[in-house]
């Protein structure tokens, strides 16, 4: 379980613009943990996210699973490395369900049987099996995230990587998708402002900000840090404060 | 916005049909109505009563189709009016205008009927087409039938993302009248402009982040799908029945 099945080296990136996004990051993801990258609004998740599978592509060193990311083995990464975006109508461009979930497979050059094979599994483990003729247009907001993570499951990665997985959900429906990544279980990195969620279910947690990491840890450690939380645009998760106020169990604050 | 496909979900013969049959039996409907000559009219009146039976057994509304069909007659109308005082020929009706004279020849009439009807019959094929099948598999047939993948694509993706740019585009409307009590109609125009400028730019960008989840998904250039399910003896059966019907229309 303590392999190492993400590691970075001094990764660097900037835009075509000049604008640094990342500086010198060093990242070890260990296998089955769930890691919660936060950080203010531009801090650099989401970029520091696309270096996973190789859509960006900055200076630095980057190993997953034991296969250096270069341009030969950028098929192979992104097979093992599902992405799953923020916004699934982004994730979702086939007509149907079963198209978009067939994607990934179909291009990974399975056959006809064990694509079918494959999208059936997906569906079943997101529990929306009897979805899969549905027009992709015409699910809800939450079903699309839902099969938006289907799309990347179908391929049977090994690390799953989420873009703000529960924005834009209602309670309910965000209760039902941290359920669902509480049941996967691979390796899964996620970035979020949902800090509560990151209490819920990542292990390891990592603060970045202005393209750096500030800090890494364990989960209730580094969101329990009011100075570290607040000098970068963070806040202490209400429910630690909670428990950690006797007086407002007994309403005086 | 309307679906084209509205009424494809409905269970009938016709919409059973594997969507590539619907495409050779209405295509080979149009060009048939296409190459019957002009002063056939028992042909014509033959097509007519085929293609409305293949109307009435797809248990579309017919109410819906009319309506639809309607909106090419003004087309139609503005091509083809003048033809029956153009057309050079035998006169069957003038009216001096000054030095002008105003005729209508018999050619002309002849003419501008036979358009029309091929006009309205083609019309009546190709609606009963796109609303008896889902447009994705129509789009799935064409494929099947060897159009370019790309452009498949193309019209997958201009139909998957029209309707969110229509939600956008009415998003940005709201925003735009919560703000402008007041305001002139060139006030309202600038804005329109400005807004159909970001509405541009989303799709640059949208078209960009989508190319991004496909590439994440293993995309290299070449498209790969499912393909078309193999076709039943029951589509054979209707396209063979099509097709003599057709052939029978032009000796009635």
């Amino acid at each position: 379980m303590s392999e190492n099945v993400v590691k970075i080296e001094n990764l660097s990136y900037s835009y075509p613009d000049g604008n640094v996004a990342l500086k010198n990051v060093n990242l070890n993801v260990k296998s089955g943990e769930t890691l919660g990258i936060v950080g203010p609004n531009g801090a650099g998740k989401s970029t520091l996210l696309l270096h996973l599978n190789g859509i960006l592509r900055g200076k630095g060193y980057i190993r997953v699973l034991n296969i250096a990311l270069n341009d030969k083995n950028l098929k192979a990464i992104r097979s093992k490395v599902g992405m799953v975006f923020q916004d699934p109508d982004n994730q979702l461009f086939m007509p149907t369900v079963f198209e978009d979930i067939a994607f990934g497979p179909m291009n990974m050059g399975l056959s006809k049987d064990e694509v079918k094979a494959a999208v059936k599994k997906a569906l079943e483990k997101v529990d929306m099996l009897d979805s899969m003729e549905r027009i992709s247009h015409h699910l809800s907001f939450g079903e699309k995230k839902r099969i938006a993570i289907a799309t990347v499951l179908s391929m049977n990665p090994e690390i799953l990587v989420l873009d703000e997985p529960t924005s834009n959900l209602d309670p309910k429906h965000r209760r039902n998708l941290i359920n669902l990544l509480k049941e996967l279980k691979i390796t899964k990195i996620i970035a979020t402002h949902d800090l509560e969620m990151v209490l819920d279910i990542c292990q390891q947690v990592v603060l970045i900000d202005h393209g750096t990491i500030i800090a890494q840890g364990k989960g209730i450690e580094i969101l329990a840090d009011k100075n570290l939380m607040e000098s970068h645009s963070l806040e202490v998760p209400l429910s630690i404060l909670y428990r950690q106020s006797s007086t407002w169990l007994e309403g005086d604050y | 916005m309307d679906y084209i496909d509205k009424y494809a979900d409905i269970q009938s013969i016709i919409h059973r049909r594997d969507a590539r049959i619907k495409v050779i039996s209405l295509f080979a409907c149009v060009i048939s109505v296409i190459i019957t000559k002009p002063d056939s009219y028992t042909t014509f009146v033959f097509y007519g009563i085929l293609i409305l039976a293949l109307v009435l057994l797809s248990k579309i509304p017919i109410k819906y189709i009319l309506k639809r069909s309607l909106v090419i007659i003004p087309f139609i109308l503005a091509i083809a009016v003048f033809i029956p005082f153009l057309k050079e020929g035998e006169t069957l009706w003038s009216y001096p205008m000054g030095p002008l004279k105003l005729k209508i020849t018999y050619q002309g009439v002849t003419l501008f009927w036979n358009i029309l009807i091929k006009a309205y019959l083609s019309a009546l094929c190709m609606i009963l087409l796109t609303s008896s099948t889902r447009f994705f598999e129509l789009l799935k047939a064409f494929e099947g039938l060897k159009m370019p993948k790309i452009m498949v694509m193309i019209f997958s993706f201009m139909h998957r993302y029209l309707f969110i740019l229509r939600d956008e585009l009415m998003i940005m409307k709201r925003a735009k009248d919560s703000r402008s009590i007041n305001g002139n109609s060139w006030f309202h125009t600038k804005a329109l402009s400005n807004m159909l400028g970001v509405l541009f730019i989303r799709s640059y960008e949208r078209g960009e982040a989508v190319y991004l989840a496909m590439c994440s998904r293993g995309f290299d250039g070449s498209i790969r799908t499912m393909g078309n399910p193999e076709l039943t003896k029951k589509d054979l059966y209707f396209l063979l029945i099509i097709i003599t019907l057709l052939i029978l229309g032009r000796f009635v």
